[in-house]
């Protein structure tokens, strides 16, 4: 009432600025509004009511990635089927978790009810208050005859604590794993050959094949990092930490790792990708192995057949040592949006799409690695190859927790070592750069 | 209309502020000579026409002035006084187990008071112009009626609308559409440069509030919390100017040179020939730019017949390329060339459209006394033609320089996701050696939510266009042609 | 056409020029052509290894026509469409209004007014995006193709200097004239400019209709409820090449490109000789 008062005067006063008239424009005006944001509590003034079968439709929207929109269409008429009471009109749209906290920051209030985002946005989105802690509104999840408890117990433990900040979850897991590994083409390269960067190399130049990974990607290239004992980290105001530039807690100094990684971008079997074009390149044929994630695995199969194997990543040389790759090791959650209007039934729409059926169902639909502890558990998921490769990732990959800052620079940086803008040689040179990485990771918000 | 073809910007300024000074100087008379219904209409609109009959415009005034008291009352009251804060009651919430539904304080939310506080700003305006108008109105009525004259009633009123008052008939609803979509949004970007609207304050959870110039100063180099801000500027800024510069003189004289070429005696089928050229700007430009990245791709079709052809292993071996592909578009240098030769691809040919229509109009005299005199084609071309294109286009050359300086599809669809930095420097403040200020403008906006410094990247980018337009027209061309052909 | 009475006739320069000419048209359209021939490929993905499809097929066509949850192109097509014709009309009707008023018509403020309009031409409509986002929020206009055409059409009127520059060119005597006959300023404006200025007319309409098949900013942002169905064609094919995406769309990214691009053409064709005429206004009566 109030968005028409506006326009009925702004039209009224524009019109009269000319002198003509259009005089009923104070018509509306004897309903003031009162409060300052009608729009954000509207909800709130329905008058109660027993929340279980209300005559009331109740309107949500749901975002999900464009290749599980088939499965999301599944889950959404299995959970109207388990709440026969409840009218709904619940509108599918297209947003994967990957880009969601881009879109949702945009404008809070206009984003989906119910969106599922990637373990590294979780900081962003709880410090711009995207997200509705399940904590305050978990007394809803009775009408699905569960507790709080119930949700967090049938999850893998990490998976939970990947969701949780300052003690609140912020968020059902609904997939795991989501980290990158090694693919490769068995009949290129042996098993004992995909273990470490070195044989791995020499066996792909032998069959004269390339040896891809994106390294213009701070989710990629902190991998070596990660491995040799580097952190990042995340401070309270939403700023980076990051010790790249020094020394770990291993005795491995920061440039040291970078010529470890040098040593590989220089050999020619190697071929750094980039962040969007993996796919396309395993697909031309040219690579007999390839580090990516489990998304990746229809088309590895596709391009080498029998020959196709996952594992985890390579170990590389350091200094005569090996050093194990540690990957980022991410999840997927079901959020539900602090501004929901719905909010009690996106919990549970959330909830039901991180049950154990749907996880089940999406798993045998996309192959997407499960949470939750019984799915885990089933044999179809240990048996397949990519997610067994994934899993076994579990116990070195490091959930990363990042800022907004860190993705560009770190891009950045990868772009060098890919390019080879800094030599193995010039010490000096890679300490500059890696100060200046830290420097603009670490770089206040604005 | 001789008077007309010489008016500059200063002049324009002038004229503009004697209108206002009128308009004040009339009201003035109005107020002090009017009767004591004339004065009434100081706090009562229809006053005046309820003294001189003219009982319809009375109610309309009057509803009028209803209007914007109720608005004042009832809106703009609930924001303008937040104007000076932009807000201090953060959003909380307390979820509510009977409604099922999320029920918040009344909050604040810092963009709505702005935006709202702006609107109530126009309306007021609007009205307080609307008011002095008034008071012309009915003192003229005053005068009218001592003098004897007939006045109107509403339904000739009314007729003037089609008559003699046309153009406000005509004007009403395009300046209120510009006035909600351009002037509102400018006015809001200006204020937004002032405050610290970013990130770490997005309504509706978090408030942002005033803080002055210091955004300049962030820009400009004065240190503040991203040092190398001020560096990328000048860096992307030098981009900007050079990319709009090469991107409006090659396309120009490209099309220049097409049209003339397609336009010769010696063009078999021109029609033909023209058509092929033209299919290129009918397909849309996020398609064939996003289709051209493609093609031009590190791993594209053009990087595999360059290997096949092996032009990549000479290059390599003269030193121009390290890579194992030729980087088109994402190293620097190659990736700017490559974007102003896409660019003449795009651009050439709607400019060729625009040379063969002026060019059809050359004074047939003047060619045929040059080639008497036995001109080459070449002087023909320098002497003749292009003097009488500059003269022609001449203006739209300026304004197509400034759309390049703006021009956001070329550089977004060719570089967006495929070209990455290696500068550290640059990277640190999120830009990229191929970023136009609007590209960068935009990449703080969409995916840092930097709104305060986008939009003092918009002031500069504005005043930059506007004093470069103001200085091109005042040096290229007297005016504008109107009236030449009455 | 003054320029083709060169003197120079011999038959190898005549071919040399037209080889030229061959050769330029050829580079033109080397883009267009592999569009067209990826459009036909049978591989859904980019083909980066021949520059023709190994395999030719129409299959991007049927499954363009055979709506998954992704791709919506009828949808899409008819969305567009209706976009594109609201915002013709309400475009042009600005543009022809403001440009009869300040052309024909003299009043106080006209100067001024035009001076302000050249000064925000010159304001980008990218860099207050987000400004114009939130004013349609308020307006509750978000995610609705009204919304869309505002932002399209709204601020058309300040591009109104080209018809201006052809109104300029009818001649002053004849409005006179009809003004002495009693005519009032709309039945000159409505039965006598416009119909005299065809050209025009049909440059605003033409260049007014293909705004919404080009732009992909303002639709991604307005229409931002992530639903398929909703999209205008530029989304919907730019979201095609989204990184999960592009494998097993690209070809009909290309088969869609194609297929707005032959309305778009046929419009060119048709209207060539008036687009070239508006364009370039009342210089070309000079």
């Amino acid at each position: 009432m109030r968005k028409k008062l506006i326009s009925m005067l702004l039209c009224a006063t524009m019109v009269a600025t000319m002198a003509t008239g259009c005089g009923d424009s104070s018509g509306d005006d004897s309903k003031p509004s009162s409060g300052a944001n009608s729009e954000a509590n509207g909800g709130s003034d329905s008058s109660g009511g027993a929340g279980g079968g209300s005559s009331e439709t109740v309107d949500l929207r749901l975002w999900g990635a464009e290749e599980d929109q088939d499965y999301l269409q599944q889950v959404v008429s299995n959970f109207e089927k388990a709440y026969p009471d409840q009218k709904f009109n619940i509108e599918i749209g297209v947003e994967s978790e990957l880009t969601a906290k881009d879109t949702v920051l945009t404008d809070i209030e206009a984003a989906a009810d119910v969106y599922s985002y990637a373990s590294d946005q979780l900081a962003d989105l709880v410090r711009a208050g995207a997200l509705a802690a399940i904590d305050d509104v978990g007394e809803v999840l009775t009408k699905a005859g569960k507790t709080l408890d119930d949700v967090k117990s049938a999850n893998a433990p990490d998976s939970i604590e990947a969701a949780t900040l300052d003690g609140k979850m912020y968020g059902f897991p609904t997939g795991g794993a989501n980290t990158y590994f090694l693919y490769y083409d068995s009949s290129v390269i042996s098993e004992e050959d995909a273990k470490t960067w070195d044989a791995l190399l020499a066996a792909a130049a032998k069959a004269k094949k390339k040896v891809g990974m994106t390294l213009n990607s701070g989710w990629y290239n902190a991998s070596f990092f990660y491995g040799a004992g580097f952190t990042t980290g995340l401070n309270e105001d939403g700023t980076t930490t990051m010790d790249w530039n020094g020394t770990s807690a291993d005795g491995i100094s920061g440039v040291d790792v970078v010529k470890s990684m040098l040593d590989i971008t220089s050999n020619s079997a190697f071929i750094p990708i980039a962040d969007d074009q993996i796919s396309n390149t395993i697909a031309s044929g040219d690579l007999c192995a390839v580090i990516s994630g489990a998304w990746d695995s229809s088309n590895a199969e596709k391009v080498w057949g029998d020959g196709y194997a996952a594992t985890k990543l390579p170990t590389y040389t350091l200094g005569g040592k090996q050093i194990q790759m540690a990957p980022a090791y991410g999840y997927k959650f079901e959020a539900v949006n602090a501004y929901s209007k719905n909010s009690g039934w996106a919990v549970l729409l959330a909830e039901f799409i991180a049950n154990e059926e749907s996880q089940k169902l999406h798993f045998d639909m996309k192959k997407q690695p499960p949470t939750n502890s019984n799915v885990l558990a089933s044999d179809a998921i240990q048996t397949d190859k990519a997610i067994a490769a994934a899993v076994s990732q579990g116990d070195f990959g490091v959930i990363q927790s990042v800022g907004q800052k860190y993705w560009d620079t770190t891009k950045t940086f990868g772009e060098m070592v890919a390019k080879g803008k800094i030599k193995a040689k010039d010490d000096a040179a890679i300490q500059k750069a890696l100060d200046n990485l830290v420097d603009g990771v670490t770089a206040p918000l604005s | 209309m001789a008077d007309e073809k010489k008016s500059t910007a200063a002049e324009a300024v002038s004229g503009f502020f004697k209108a206002v000074g009128g308009f004040f100087s009339s009201f003035g008379t109005a107020v002090a000579k009017g009767d004591i219904f004339v004065k009434l209409s100081l706090l009562w609109w229809g006053a005046g026409y309820v003294r001189y009959k003219q009982y319809v415009k009375a109610i309309i005034m009057t509803a009028l002035e209803a209007g914007v008291i109720l608005f004042s009352v009832f809106f703009a009251s609930q924001y303008v006084p937040k104007f000076g804060t932009l807000g201090t009651v953060k959003a909380e919430m307390i979820f509510n187990i009977d409604t099922m539904k999320n029920e918040f304080n009344d909050y604040d939310h810092s963009f709505m008071i702005l935006l709202f506080s702006l609107f109530s700003f126009v309306v007021w305006f609007v009205a307080i112009v609307i008011w002095m108008k008034n008071m012309t109105n009915v003192y003229k009525l005053q005068l009218m009626e001592e003098n004897g004259e007939h006045i109107n009633t509403f339904k000739e009123d009314l007729k003037l609308y089609i008559g003699e008052k046309f153009h406000i008939t005509l004007l009403t609803l395009p300046v209120l559409g510009v006035v909600v979509f351009t002037i509102i949004p400018i006015l809001l970007l200006v204020f937004v440069a002032f405050t610290n609207y970013d990130q770490q304050h997005m309504p509706p959870s978090e408030l942002f509030t005033w803080v002055g110039f210091s955004n300049f100063i962030t820009l400009f180099g004065g240190g503040g919390l991203t040092a190398t801000f001020g560096y990328s500027f000048v860096r992307v800024l030098g981009w900007t100017l050079v990319w709009a510069f090469f991107s409006t003189i090659t396309t120009y004289i490209g099309g220049i040179l097409l049209s003339l070429l397609l336009n010769s005696a010696k063009t078999r089928f021109p029609k033909f020939w023209r058509l092929m050229f033209v299919i290129t700007i009918a397909v849309p430009q996020f398609v064939s730019l996003l289709l051209v990245r493609n093609f031009f791709a590190d791993n594209g079709i053009v990087n595999t017949i360059c290997n096949n052809i092996h032009l990549t292993g000479f290059l390599q071996d003269i030193g121009l390329v390290s890579t194992e592909h030729i980087p088109f578009l994402s190293a620097p240098g190659w990736a700017h060339v490559m974007i102003i030769l896409i660019n003449i691809w795009v651009g050439v040919p709607y400019q060729m459209l625009i040379a063969t229509g002026v060019l059809m109009n050359i004074p047939e005299d003047q060619l045929e006394s040059a080639k008497m005199d036995g001109a080459k084609p070449f002087q023909i071309f320098a002497k003749i033609t292009m003097p009488y294109m500059l003269f022609i286009t001449g203006p739209a050359l300026v304004t197509d320089f400034v759309k390049n300086i703006n021009n956001f599809n070329v550089i977004y669809l060719l570089t967006q996701d495929v070209y990455t930095t290696t500068n550290q420097a640059l990277a640190n403040s999120q830009a990229q050696e191929v970023d136009l200020l609007v590209t960068w403008l935009f990449r703080l906006t969409q995916d840092y939510y930097n709104y305060k410094m986008a939009s003092v990247i918009g002031i500069v980018v504005f005043v930059i266009c506007a004093l470069f337009t103001l200085v091109a027209f005042n040096y290229m061309i007297g005016g504008d042609k109107e009236g030449t052909y009455q | 056409m003054k320029v083709k009475k060169m003197k120079d006739k011999r038959p190898s320069t005549i071919i040399m020029h037209n080889v030229l000419i061959g050769v330029l048209a050829v580079i033109w359209l080397i883009p267009i052509v592999w569009l067209v021939c990826q459009s036909f490929s049978a591989n859904p993905g980019i083909n980066t290894s021949t520059f023709f499809p190994r395999e030719w097929s129409l299959t991007s066509y049927i499954k363009l026509f055979h709506p998954d949850t992704v791709a919506q192109f009828p949808q899409w097509f008819l969305n567009t469409f209706i976009v594109a014709c609201v915002n013709c009309v309400i475009s042009t009707l600005f543009v022809l209004m403001v440009a009869y008023a300040t052309s024909i018509m003299r009043f106080p403020m006209r100067k001024p007014l035009m001076n302000i309009a050249v000064i925000l031409n010159l304001f980008p409509g990218m860099l207050s995006m987000i400004a114009v986002y939130f004013v349609l929020k308020t307006f509750s206009l978000t995610n609705s193709y009204a919304g869309l055409i505002m932002v399209y059409s709204a601020s058309s009127g300040l591009g109104y200097l080209i018809a201006k520059g052809f109104f300029d060119t009818v001649p002053r005597a004849l409005c006179e004239a009809a003004r002495i006959d009693g005519c009032s300023e709309a039945r000159i404006f409505l039965q006598m400019v416009i119909p005299m200025s065809r050209p025009i007319v049909v440059y605003t309409v033409i260049s007014s209709f293909l705004a919404p098949w080009m732009d992909f900013v303002f639709a991604k942002m307005i229409l931002n409820a992530g639903v398929s169905s909703k999209y205008t064609v530029a989304i919907g094919l730019y979201k095609m090449l989204d990184k999960s995406l592009i494998n097993n769309y690209f070809t009909q990214f290309c088969a869609g490109g194609v297929l707005v691009s032959i309305p778009i053409s046929i419009l060119f064709m048709i209207m060539q000789k008036f687009y070239v005429e508006g364009i370039t206004g009342g210089a070309v009566k000079g």
